[in-house]
């Protein structure tokens, strides 16, 4: 990697400062640290944030949880009440790397975290998303990559983190030049969606705070896919969330990860399954609404069935 | 002739390694441990084109970055390159930033070439040439026995299926690489290697030195599958560099290299037609193979140790037999020896061929085995196992499994040809006047446990106990052991060290006048050597060791029909070895090898880019090994025949693996997976769930 500064910030004010234009900040540094030594980052200044008071709080409340950023996903895996509450985010974050990468990486790491598309970490080869001229994905090897994007680069999102989030409509309190932004799971990651380059919606300088959860929806599920049975990426990830009273759901959400740049979610599939019973026919013909626009690439086909098997798995675990 | 003892008190039994503790604790020094007085970092510039010409490569500015010592060329002047990752240059440092920032300060000129990095686009004519001036594919004729075409008109069932498999990367847990120091007395190298006197003797080619002035060192190595035989250009490089500084150079390579230029496991593409009478005899057999062992094949080598080419029908007796080649080269990594060279994957073609059958002729898959291996010892394992595992009871018809997560099974044996003892081994004990012993060979532990074994036979012969006997190895100044290559090193090293130990035990008791020195007698008899050690040579004797194991193994697997994702619940193996030295250390190379297999059938895969020619999967997070939540239950039974002599069992245990696994992935589902590794991706496509493409690629 190239020489940087490192510093420690006491505050947010500080740390954005010190950050400024041309700085990155680390907390648990598992995605950082790879994009440095492989010169996919530059820094000219690496800010830890660990030390930032008040960010490694888990809060409860009758409407709203809110978890700072700095909470290790380990932390999330360990909470016995969150594994009650909201059981979707409590899976996907055991499911996130391994136990040691759970006891380092954060809330705002896992959510701020770039493409794993092999392309883009690759040290040889300058892509779209490295400001280079195409998506070498588009034409060689895309068995990881996008079934939906608005944009010619098909890096998925592999936050699962962000996943259970967005089926919660969990909103991320997010500091930008001194001021707290409310940005939901969508707006977050709008950016990678328009943009090839981008991985989400960050601007440089911009600091995950916390992440807030309403309580309104009382279940919630995750599952995800992946080519080993841990340590290992998903394939596809899906999680739903709602409440469910006499097997009936109101204010559903479905979202699903590593199929496109954002957390993938379809508002009609949504509207569709308010008030229903869950049962096989409903939540495949949701599967089906989710997945309509799919567009299946030479190598990542059976994302779409993968998915499809997810989102009614989810859903039917829902009515417990 | 000698003979092993028949009342055992350590061999057959089982002993725990005797390195566990300093393995665990970290106190034993691997070769990247090495820290030689004074030592800098070293490292390889590796070429970003998969095929280009060098026309300069200017070391000065990476010579002025602070902490650089040495920078040099691998070869002077222009040449060319043919894979991503083929070595440039190398720099020597104080630090390991010092060094990777001078590989980037290295200015390479070089005129790009059109490439190629997959088989089957190699083989069209207008593909661009590996090797100028030759095709990349050679051109064999099919090699005939008896009356093929005849046999298959008279067959009963005839199959035909395409089985591929992919390239394979060894990935030792230790990197390839070495500490060497170069002093006017000569060259030190301590080398993770799996044979210290073949470094040796290559390294002292490579630097135009005499082999008595090169001494080399692997006390304690991080495993190496058949990738780490010499010769060695990382320590070749290493050297130069160490000479030029005038301090040791310890150049270990990066898991990234590991995937570019230190071996492989070819790849197969074979087209197999079997057929067979009615009673399931078979009869004819068609096989039309291709497969790339990366550069290091195609026209100009065909046929040249590449590895391609398969032992098939494998371990079957088919009497019309019509065999054809091809062998590829690509812009890629060459490939080397890897665990079983050229086994696994035509076992794979073969088992899933005898499966296949087996469904059209309505047949048991077990018994169609029966019927057609010759393998007396094959049949009597296949009969413990069907017991054992309770094929019975789970062989189902194909896809008759209820539900969405079906359940299925399979079968597969193995032979290996090698596993017999190499006859030049020596060795030799020192028994010290008190009682101490250190018994020294010049063969080095690829993690099998062959320090153990030494200490185990030692034992026996000499009547102590296992940790009674200090062992040394690892170092060209004991007396000469083999290479650890063919399951070779357990064959070759117990009988050598029955000859030592008998021969030892025979002079102390004369020189001592007692009869029996063994045992509680021990340390009175060694007592009377008086203020000098005894020092007594031994070589390799014939008649206590033996080749070819023999194998079978039973798997059982989930797979789940909606998301494509296996999961083995059970493998069941019936392994011989000959007389079994030390029971602990073979179970653990039959759980290493089926852990092994594992990730042959369900994840590993070297993934190379059309458009860059690089390697997609440089690094474990997307070349894909098992883990321990993928690892089944293990069901092992051992066939210990001690009138076989020592068999050694590191290769052929991993063979059949991949077979048993796929045949019970075909088993669940009632359709097969003709590809490995049998990826989500593979089951959903073989089910035809896969929705076709929508998008073109501009």
């Amino acid at each position: 990697m190239k020489a940087f500064e490192y510093a420690t910030a006491l505050s947010t004010e500080s740390a954005q400062q010190l950050v400024a234009d041309s700085g990155q900040f680390i907390a648990g540094g598992n995605d950082l640290l790879g994009r440095l030594k492989e010169y996919l980052a530059d820094a000219k200044i690496v800010v830890n944030i660990k030390s930032l008071p008040g960010l490694d709080k888990i809060e409860t409340g009758s409407q709203t949880w809110s978890i700072g950023a700095l909470v290790t996903v380990a932390q999330i895996e360990n909470h016995a009440e969150i594994k009650k509450v909201f059981p979707g985010l409590h899976t996907a974050a055991a499911e996130v790397g391994s136990q040691q990468i759970r006891n380092v990486a954060t809330v705002g790491g896992n959510l701020s975290q770039h493409s794993r598309c092999w392309y883009y970490r690759h040290r040889d080869t300058l892509c779209l998303k490295k400001h280079g001229d195409l998506c070498y994905a588009r034409h060689g090897e895309n068995r990881y990559h996008s079934l939906f994007t608005g944009n010619t680069c098909i890096s998925p999102v592999v936050s699962n983190l962000a996943t259970a989030f967005a089926a919660l409509d969990a909103t991320a309190i997010v500091l930008r030049e001194g001021k707290e932004t409310r940005m939901s799971m969508a707006e977050l990651y709008a950016n990678a969606w328009e943009n090839p380059t981008a991985h989400n919606s960050l601007k440089p300088g911009d600091l995950i705070l916390k992440i807030e959860i309403p309580t309104a929806r009382t279940h919630s599920a995750y599952m995800q896919v992946s080519e080993k049975h841990e340590f290992d990426w998903a394939l596809v990830s899906c999680a739903a969330a709602g409440k469910v009273s006499g097997g009936k759901i109101s204010q559903p959400r479905v979202a699903l990860g590593c199929i496109s740049p954002v957390p993938h979610q379809v508002k009609a599939a949504n509207d569709f399954l308010e008030g229903k019973t869950l049962d096989e026919a409903t939540v495949s013909q949701a599967a089906d609404m989710i997945l309509k626009d799919a567009q299946p690439l030479e190598h990542n086909g059976y994302k779409v069935p993968i998915a499809h098997a997810l989102i009614r798995r989810t859903l039917l675990q829902l009515k417990g | 002739m000698p003979s092993w003892p028949t009342e055992t008190k350590y061999i057959s039994h089982s002993t725990l390694r005797i390195d566990a503790v300093p393995k665990l604790t970290g106190q034993a020094r691997y070769s990247s441990d090495i820290q030689a007085q004074g030592w800098l970092y070293g490292m390889i510039l590796r070429s970003k084109w998969p095929a280009a010409k060098i026309t300069s490569i200017n070391l000065e500015k990476a010579r002025a970055i602070p902490g650089i010592k040495a920078a040099l060329t691998v070869q002077d002047g222009e040449r060319t390159v043919r894979y991503y990752g083929e070595e440039l240059a190398a720099v020597a440092g104080t630090t390991k930033q010092a060094c990777l920032d001078a590989l980037r300060a290295i200015e390479v000129e070089a005129k790009p070439l059109p490439h190629v990095v997959h088989e089957t686009e190699a083989m069209k004519d207008d593909s661009p040439k590996v090797w100028e001036g030759s095709p990349n594919a050679s051109n064999p004729k099919p090699s005939d026995k008896g009356d093929v075409d005849k046999a298959f008109a008279e067959c009963a069932a005839v199959i035909e299926g395409f089985y591929t498999t992919p390239v394979q990367l060894h990935h030792p847990m230790e990197t390839h690489g070495s500490t060497v120091s170069w002093t006017d007395d000569g060259v030190t190298a301590w080398v993770s290697t799996q044979g210290v006197f073949g470094s040796r003797d290559a390294l002292a080619g490579g630097l135009k030195l005499e082999q008595s002035k090169v001494r080399v060192l692997s006390e304690f190595m991080g495993g190496g599958f058949g990738a780490k035989f010499p010769p060695v250009l990382e320590s070749v490089l290493a050297a130069r560099l160490s000479r030029e500084v005038k301090a040791p150079v310890r150049l270990m390579l990066t898991r990234f290299d590991e995937a570019l230029a230190v071996g492989n496991r070819p790849s197969s593409f074979q087209k197999i037609k079997l057929g067979a009478s009615a009673d399931g005899t078979l009869q004819a057999f068609e096989f039309d193979n291709y497969g790339t062992g990366g550069l290091g094949s195609g026209g100009t080598t065909a046929g040249g140790g590449s590895g391609v080419n398969l032992p098939q029908p494998y371990i079957y007796r088919v009497p019309n037999t019509r065999v054809k080649q091809t062998v590829v080269a690509i812009n890629a990594g060459g490939a080397r020896a890897f665990r079983a060279p050229a086994h696994p994957p035509a076992s794979y073609g073969m088992e899933c061929a005898m499966d296949d059958l087996a469904v059209k002729l309505g047949m048991d898959p077990v018994e169609l085995r029966l019927k057609n291996d010759p393998s007396e010892i094959r049949q009597r394992e296949y009969k413990i196992g069907i017991e054992r595992f309770g094929w019975k009871e789970k062989y189902k018809k194909p896809g008759s499994s209820p539900g969405v997560v079906k359940v299925g099974v399979g079968c597969g044996g193995s032979a290996w040809s090698g596993g017999g003892g190499a006859r030049t081994t020596q060795g030799e004990a020192q028994i010290n006047p008190d009682g101490s012993i250190e018994v020294r060979l010049g063969v080095q532990d690829l993690g099998t446990g062959t320090k153990t074994v030494i200490a185990v036979v030692a034992a026996e012969i000499l009547g102590l106990k296992p940790e009674q006997i200090t062992v040394k190895i690892g170092d060209t100044r004991y007396p000469p052991g083999p290479g650890s290559g063919g399951s070779m090193t357990c064959p070759s090293v117990a009988p050598t060290v029955f000859d030592v130990c008998t021969k030892t035990l025979e002079q102390l008791q004369t020189q001592a006048g007692i009869a029996d020195a063994r045992g509680e007698n021990w340390f009175s008899a060694c007592k009377k050597l008086g203020v000098n050690p005894l020092v007594v040579h031994g070589q390799w004797q014939p008649g206590l060791s033996d080749s070819r194991a023999c194998g079978v193994q039973f798997a059982e697997v989930e797979v789940d029909t909606e998301t494509g994702m296996v999961t083995v619940k059970k493998i069941t193996c019936i392994q011989d070895g000959g007389l079994i030295v030390n029971k602990n250390t073979f179970e653990s190379q039959v759980n290493g090898g089926i852990i092994m297999g594992m990730g042959y059938a369900l994840y590993e895969e070297r993934i190379m880019d059309d458009l860059s020619g690089v390697v997609l999967n440089p690094n474990f997070e997307t070349y894909k090994v098992s883990g321990i939540g993928d690892i089944p239950e293990i069901d092992i039974t051992l066939l210990n025949m001690p009138e076989r002599g020592v068999i050694g069992i590191g290769e052929p245990v991993t063979i059949p693996t991949a077979s048993a696994i796929a045949n019970a992935v075909a088993n669940a589902i009632g359709v097969r997976v003709s590809s490995l590794p049998i990826t989500p991706a593979k089951v959903l496509a073989a089910l035809g769930k896969v929705p076709p493409s929508t998008v073109s690629k501009t």
